[in-house]
């Protein structure tokens, strides 16, 4: 499993999340408003987290530590929010 | 598949593995004369053999780079990095050509648009006809915010794409930004929701909902390639580099340069030289390509030296050729396909010679058995005879064993076979992770058996893409400790005994403890509790253990997620051992100690409810009696302390599921073994001797049969059953 969450209710993805942690991503996500997700230690994410991080607005703590995370997927989730 | 066809694949493989050697090697040494004649000779081997077989395409793209090879012979190129990367992907394209007529014993039907592409690369065109399309007002918008998103980009980007995936796409295993990262020359993304975003209550996380849309520098048909699954869902626009109305000025100047450096008028040449250098200085810098600069005026050094403008024109072609550095390029690592297993062998002619001489010894044996049963018969004396018998028992007993050997040895292949694939994929890994990487292979003449050497591909490569990624530490930290800026890996083989050796290792930083006990930790790999009594040589082992490495570290090489467990697995299956030598600070190795020869065991028997079992020598540590008083009961299992160390205890009989034989023995006879790490104690009623056995697989109905490694016949007949005693006790 590569999501979990901290006691201060941050959500941290770590190695690469694949397909599975989809589900769990979104629980996490709608359970509370303005959520935090920490993907410094992030490698890679399949599709549907990405989708998932877009979708919900959620605050990036990063900068990750995937290549194509950190110079095109962020770059591209930061450009949409604006 | 003929034999024709048959001979040609071998000698095909042979000439692309010279091939791929000289050209890597030409590329550190670009001025090595024999190198470029060897790399010259094999393509142009390859081409002829193409043409024997009627494979006209192979032969037309093997010929296009035969041109350019030649043409660097006359001095009339020079060596570029380009002119390596080209003609190590025609040699792949070779080899995948080989694959597909070993496949169906044909030459494939649809090779002429790849041999179309190879044939394009060399003549200095872009890849592929580039059908000019209109940009059309429809596809604008995507386009039009994509090119406001990286204003910088836009001038460079060849060709800007939007791919929507299908709402399935996922559970169709796609995912859609993966192929995305695989295109080349990658400059920049945009994902936009495909409709406006649901609410996350109502949000489907199965559901594909992004579009996506990025620009890239590579050439259409590497794009086009790189997304070839999905294309139909693809939308391709080229854009020419420098728009608006850059490229075909750009390269008209450029090519003004070549033309007027190309008049044969020896007075002012020098001046010509400099003057043209000095134009595509301007240019590049113009374009932003100033990085590009150096190679021009290293080229025109060279000219000047030489009073001849060929290396300048030829770098200056280059600009032509490759609109920008692919120094942005995205890692698309190689993707390799595993290794092909050898259905052909080829055999030292002594070898063979070795089997008929032996074949000629044991027919002496046989009419000597046959004089014998003919005394015997005649009513010889009985002594004699049994002493004759013994005599030729023991001659026949030292022949199968050099027979043995003898068919064991060809068998045997050089690790070379494995090991040469990798300075290709060191360099391209190398270049994607952009860490300079030297490998050093040593000992690849080492002999392994065939099944060892093929096996051995996958694991090395996981091991070898670890190394270059995660155990060389980046330019900076290696500058702060001393180290040379280009990271080496040594990829060692050595026989040792009964045993190959294999090591990777790389002069990193060495395996950080602390953090794969964090990471253990954290992927509940194992508990705090367990972590804090382990030895740092423990902690490390865990790096092998299932869920420790997260699966798509390795997806984009080996295209499928495995860990380092499957790493240590697959060594195990081939009967070794794969454990990791940390240096702290100078690196670490990962070493796969292997049976020389797979097919003989050294077995000790053991008997167990009236049937004689094999247990595997390598796995037996001892043999101890316990008292029956102090074998104690944990749970519903047993157990006994030795040396202080307690050991589960399994009674073989019960564990086979024969039935409880009734014991009358004071003491219980145990065997120690050593399985998957852990050690077991095995009660037999009996224990054997040491034999060397041929294992037999299980075949038909038993094939299935777990725990059994094999079987073989004793001396008086009775059946002996292998254990594997791995499989036995999961």
């Amino acid at each position: 499993m590569s999501v979990s969450q901290l006691e201060d209710g941050t959500i941290v993805l770590e190695g690469v999340c694949p397909i599975e942690d989809a589900e769990p991503l979104l629980r996490l996500l709608s359970s509370g408003p303005g959520a935090v997700v920490d993907w410094r230690e992030c490698d890679g994410a399949h599709t549907a987290i990405v989708q998932l991080l877009m979708a919900s607005g959620a605050r990036l703590q990063g900068p990750p530590r995937g290549r194509f995370l950190d110079r095109f997927v962020g770059p591209a989730l930061r450009g949409s929010q604006t | 598949m003929n034999e024709f066809i048959e001979q040609f694949l071998i000698e095909a493989r042979e000439l692309v593995e010279q091939g791929t050697d000289d050209l890597l090697a030409l590329e550190t040494r670009p001025d090595d004369r024999e190198r470029l004649d060897s790399a010259f000779r094999a393509f142009h081997t390859l081409k002829g053999a193409a043409g024997i077989i009627d494979f006209a395409a192979m032969a037309r793209a093997l010929h296009a780079a035969e041109d350019v090879l030649s043409a660097v012979r006359n001095a009339a190129e020079p060596v570029t990095p380009a002119l390596i990367g080209d003609g190590l992907s025609a040699l792949d394209q070779v080899l995948q050509w080989l694959d597909a007529i070993e496949a169906t014993g044909e030459p494939p039907m649809d090779a002429d648009t790849a041999a179309d592409a190879i044939v394009a690369r060399f003549a200095g065109m872009p890849a592929a006809p580039v059908e000019a399309e209109t940009v059309q007002p429809a596809t604008q918008a995507w386009l039009d915010a994509l090119l406001t998103a990286f204003p910088d980009a836009g001038d460079r980007a060849t060709v800007a794409l939007v791919y929507r995936p299908a709402a399935d796409s996922f559970f169709r295993q796609r995912d859609p930004l993966a192929l995305v990262e695989g295109v080349p020359g990658l400059l920049g993304l945009r994902l936009t929701p495909s409709e406006a975003w649901p609410d996350l209550d109502l949000f489907d996380p199965f559901t594909c909902q992004l579009t996506v849309t990025a620009l890239s520098t590579a050439p259409r048909s590497e794009v086009e390639q790189a997304l070839q699954p999905v294309l139909d869902q693809i939308e391709l626009v080229d854009l020419s580099p420098g728009l608006p109305g850059g490229p075909p000025v750009h390269q008209a100047l450029l090519e003004a340069q070549i033309l007027m450096l190309g008049v044969a008028d020896a007075d002012g040449l020098s001046g010509r030289m400099a003057s043209a250098a000095r134009v595509c200085a301007n240019l590049l810098r113009n374009l932003d390509r100033a990085a590009e600069i150096v190679p021009v005026e290293l080229a025109l050094a060279r000219s000047l030296d030489a009073g001849n403008a060929a290396p300048l024109t030829a770098a200056i072609r280059a600009l032509i050729d490759q609109p920008v550095a692919p120094s942005e390029a995205s890692p698309a690592l190689p993707v390799p396909t595993p290794l092909e297993t050898a259905r052909s062998l080829r055999i030292d002619v002594e070898r063979i010679d070795a089997l008929v001489r032996l074949t000629g010894e044991l027919t002496v044996i046989k009419n000597a058995i046959g004089h014998l049963a003919g005394q015997t018969e005649d009513g010889a004396d009985a002594k004699v005879l049994a002493a004759r018998l013994k005599d030729q028992h023991g001659l026949l007993d030292r022949l199968v064993g050099e027979f043995h050997h003898a068919v064991l040895s060809i068998r045997v292949l050089p690790l070379r076979h494995v090991f040469q694939r990798f300075p290709r994929l060191v360099r391209e890994l190398g270049l994607s992770l952009g860490k300079p990487v030297e490998l050093i292979v040593e000992g690849d003449e080492t002999q392994a058996d065939k099944a060892i050497v093929e096996g051995l591909f996958e694991p090395l490569l996981h091991v070898v893409r670890n190394a270059v990624d995660h155990g060389l530490e980046d330019a900076g930290t290696r500058a702060a400790s001393g180290k040379p800026p280009t990271g080496q890996i040594r990829l060692r083989a050595e026989r040792r005994g009964e045993h190959v050796v294999i090591e990777v290792e790389d002069d990193g930083g060495g395996v950080d403890v602390a953090r794969v006990r964090q990471v253990a930790e954290a992927r509940g790999v194992a508990t705090a509790q367990t972590l804090a009594a382990l030895s740092e040589a423990g902690v490390i082992d865990l790096i092998f253990a299932p869920g420790f490495s997260t699966a798509a570290q390795v997806t984009d090489v080996s295209g499928r997620g495995v860990g380092m467990d499957a790493v240590r697995a697959a060594v195990e299956r081939m009967g070794g051992r794969a454990t990791i030598v940390n240096r702290p600070g100078l690196g670490a190795a990962v070493r796969f100690t292997l049976p020389f020869s797979v097919m003989m065991s050294r077995v000790m028997t053991v008997e167990a409810a009236g049937q004689a079992f094999g247990v595997p020598l390598e796995a037996v540590i001892e043999t101890v009696r316990i008292p029956r008083d102090s074998i104690l009961p944990v749970g519903a299992a047993q157990a006994f302390v030795l040396r202080g160390r307690t050991i589960p205890l399994l009674d073989l009989a019960n564990t086979l599921g024969t039935r409880e034989s009734a014991r009358h023995t004071d003491d219980a006879i145990v065997v120690v073994a050593q399985v998957a790490g852990q050690r077991v104690g095995l009660e037999v009623d009996r224990l054997g001797g040491r034999m060397d056995v041929m294992l037999k697989p299980m075949e038909g109905l038993l094939a299935g049969m777990r725990g059994v490694a094999g079987t073989t016949l004793l001396g008086d007949g009775r059946v002996l059953i292998v254990l594997d005693l791995q499989e036995l006790l999961e």
